[in-house]
């Protein structure tokens, strides 16, 4: 059980920049997600926290111990690799066991470890087999076993599921939260799926460039994005951002006129609404395009606009049908509007 | 149906005859030392073409009991398993600092280390046998196994070490976060991992050293350190002339161990030959 705090934290290779400057303090037993397309220094992040890379500049303290100089196999953390990373010439057994050898663990408790670590991903039934005869759902879940193993301060899970299809992925994310609500072990969990950020975070950390853009709760973040790179980033389809104008309390674009904002808003604003919070509607309102595309899944249909050269994703009710071409009218819900500043892309909020 | 199926096998025969025919072809000359060394002495040296060939065992008797064969036999395994050791003691941590570790210099030292096999062995000679001479290791088999792992050493490095990249850094990493020390994951990851480029590289510096010569008598003057690959030479010279039939044998003699090796881990070799080859960086 640890606290983490990450201070400052710079990582440079020459002139090339990985990580800028981090700063996020991780409670005991939270479960933290980082999020960010490639290249954004997520993982260079968490590789800095258990210690295979470390550090240009700032701190990383666990439980009030600054770990810079500590060496990987010193700190209390067990990490997950997105490619399994399983000893080939080892059994699935000797794998798990692996850890408990190179710390100390004394022998006659090894088997009764094992097994139970073995027991909670359901991997029980493959321990005599080499990872060379196992699926990669069942990689995956002795290269979990092995991190729960020894019961580490924390986990840090590299894109553990990208490797699997989407159907094991949702299985999997579901065992991995509970057992991480089980163990009640500080998590840090990086990946590129909003999905995956969305319903395993207690807190989202979005990165972008070496840079945290917000960190928040999954809530926080889908509702209160502090920028144009977060709306855009969460939710799917995307929040709709459009450039264009406020003058007298109205945005306009091509095609679009939204009447009542704020009045201490002008000049160039980017706009943005979520798919869900557009609705078709009869009346000469808010956003006026042509049908581009009509998409139904069953349960929703989306709906997309062209107005001028901007497409709009809308999520219209399961019965909406409408030929290409046509024209429509759509409402947005007043108090569901971002409004971003038109060159830093920062959050205008309101008073 | 049943054409289609007579003529597959037609297909069959005829590839398995070019195949025999072709495989007889390259054994030939193997097959010629052998008759050589299974014949008289007198029979190899007439004009005349002999084409019933006489069994004899005159020059296999000779071998063991007019020479000390067994003992330059001695000599070559010794020296030749020694050096291999040598060279998998120094080149497996070699290759794993020069795949792994990330310092200044270290690709100069990796072609440098290749760059000794570059150059012409004979130019070394001379220094070589003055450093013998005054380490007074001249004549006996520690010298030989120095040797045969110095010529060795840096294609041994470099065949372990394209291996070694061939391994996925994670693995090293999930290592290292489970507790284990560099010579942990060295000696239980990479090494059982890396297995059959550690056969490969052995086996053909095994071939090598066998076949090594101009070191070998220039460091071997009495039987204290002869070789297989030497003894062939005194053969040659002496009263007795040109002893053909002897140097067939003991040819033979020396190339089926290394054959019988080969065949058996074939699959292993060509593996790791051209994945040296193709992989590399």
């Amino acid at each position: 059980m640890a606290r983490i705090e990450l201070n400052g934290i710079q990582k440079r290779w020459g002139e090339a920049w990985g990580v800028r400057d981090v700063n996020i303090d991780i409670a005991d037993e939270e479960f933290i997600v980082f999020l960010g397309p490639s290249g954004c220094g997520k993982t260079t992040t968490m590789r800095m926290i258990a210690g295979l890379e470390e550090p240009t500049e700032g701190e990383i303290v666990m439980d009030g111990e600054t770990m810079n100089d500590i060496d990987p196999r010193d700190r209390d953390v067990a990490m997950v690799f997105q490619g399994y990373a399983l000893y080939p010439n080892m059994t699935i057994y000797e794998n798990i066991r692996f850890p408990l050898r190179m710390r100390g663990v004394p022998r006659t408790e090894h088997d009764g470890l094992v097994r139970r670590a073995a027991g909670l991903v359901e991997m029980t039934d493959y321990l005599d087999r080499k990872p060379g005869a196992l699926s990669g759902g069942q990689r995956q879940r002795a290269a979990l076993a092995r991190a729960i193993v020894r019961e580490p301060q924390v986990f840090l899970m590299d894109e553990p599921l990208s490797n699997l299809d989407a159907k094991l992925r949702q299985a999997m994310r579901v065992q991995i939260k509970h057992i991480q609500r089980e163990l009640r072990i500080t998590t840090v969990y990086v990946t590129h799926d909003q999905i995956e950020a969305m319903t395993l975070a207690d807190r989202i950390v979005i990165m972008q460039s070496g840079l945290i853009q917000q960190i928040g709760t999954p809530d926080e973040i889908y509702n209160d994005p502090a920028n144009t790179f977060v709306a855009n980033f969460i939710g799917s389809p995307p929040m709709n951002l459009v450039e264009g104008e406020v003058a007298d309390g109205v945005f306009t674009a091509p095609g679009v006129k939204v009447p009542g904002l704020p009045a201490g808003v002008s000049g160039k604003v980017t706009l943005g609404v979520r798919p869900e919070d557009c609705h078709v509607t009869d009346e000469d309102i808010d956003l006026t395009g042509e049908v581009y595309g009509v998409e139904p899944t069953g349960d929703l249909t989306y709906l997309t606009l062209q107005a001028g050269e901007k497409l709009f994703e809308i999520k219209a009710d399961r019965t909406y049908r409408a030929p290409l071409g046509a024209t429509e009218n759509v409402r947005f819900d007043a108090d569901r509007i971002y409004l971003f500043d038109g060159e830093s892309g920062e959050r205008l909020r309101r008073e | 149906m049943a054409s289609q199926r007579r003529k597959r096998g037609e297909n069959l025969f005829v590839r398995y005859l070019i195949l025999g025919a072709w495989a007889l072809f390259c054994l030939m000359p193997v097959l010629w030392f052998l008759s050589i060394g299974l014949r008289p002495r007198v029979e190899i040296i007439t004009p005349q073409p002999i084409y019933w060939p006489t069994f004899s065992l005159d020059a296999w008797h000779m071998i063991w009991e007019d020479w000390p064969m067994a003992k330059y036999l001695r000599n070559s395994i010794l020296a030749i398993f020694g050096s291999v050791l040598i060279d998998l003691v120094l080149g497996i941590p070699a290759a794993y600092s020069l795949a792994r570790y990330e310092y200044r210099g270290r690709d100069d030292i990796a072609f440098y280390i290749l760059s000794t096999r570059m150059m012409a062995p004979a130019i070394v000679a001379i220094p070589i046998f003055f450093l013998f001479r005054n380490a007074g290791l001249l004549d006996t088999i520690w010298a030989l196994m120095l040797i045969y792992a110095a010529i060795n050493l840096s294609f041994v490095t470099w065949i372990i070490r394209s291996y070694m990249l061939d391994i996925p850094k994670e693995l090293e990493d999930a290592a290292r976060t489970d507790g284990a020390s560099d010579m942990r994951i060295l000696w239980e990851i990479i090494i059982p991992a890396i297995l059959p480029g550690i056969i490969t590289a052995s086996v053909i510096a095994m071939i090598f050293a066998i076949n090594e010569f101009l070191f070998t008598l220039l460091i071997a003057s009495t039987p204290n350190a002869y070789t297989m690959s030497v003894a062939l030479a005194n053969f040659t010279g002496g009263s007795d002339g040109v002893i053909y039939n002897a140097i067939a044998l003991v040819a033979f003699l020396a190339f089926v161990p290394v054959f019988l090796v080969v065949v058996a881990i074939q699959k292993h070799l060509s593996r790791g030959l051209t994945m040296g080859a193709v992989k590399g960086g």
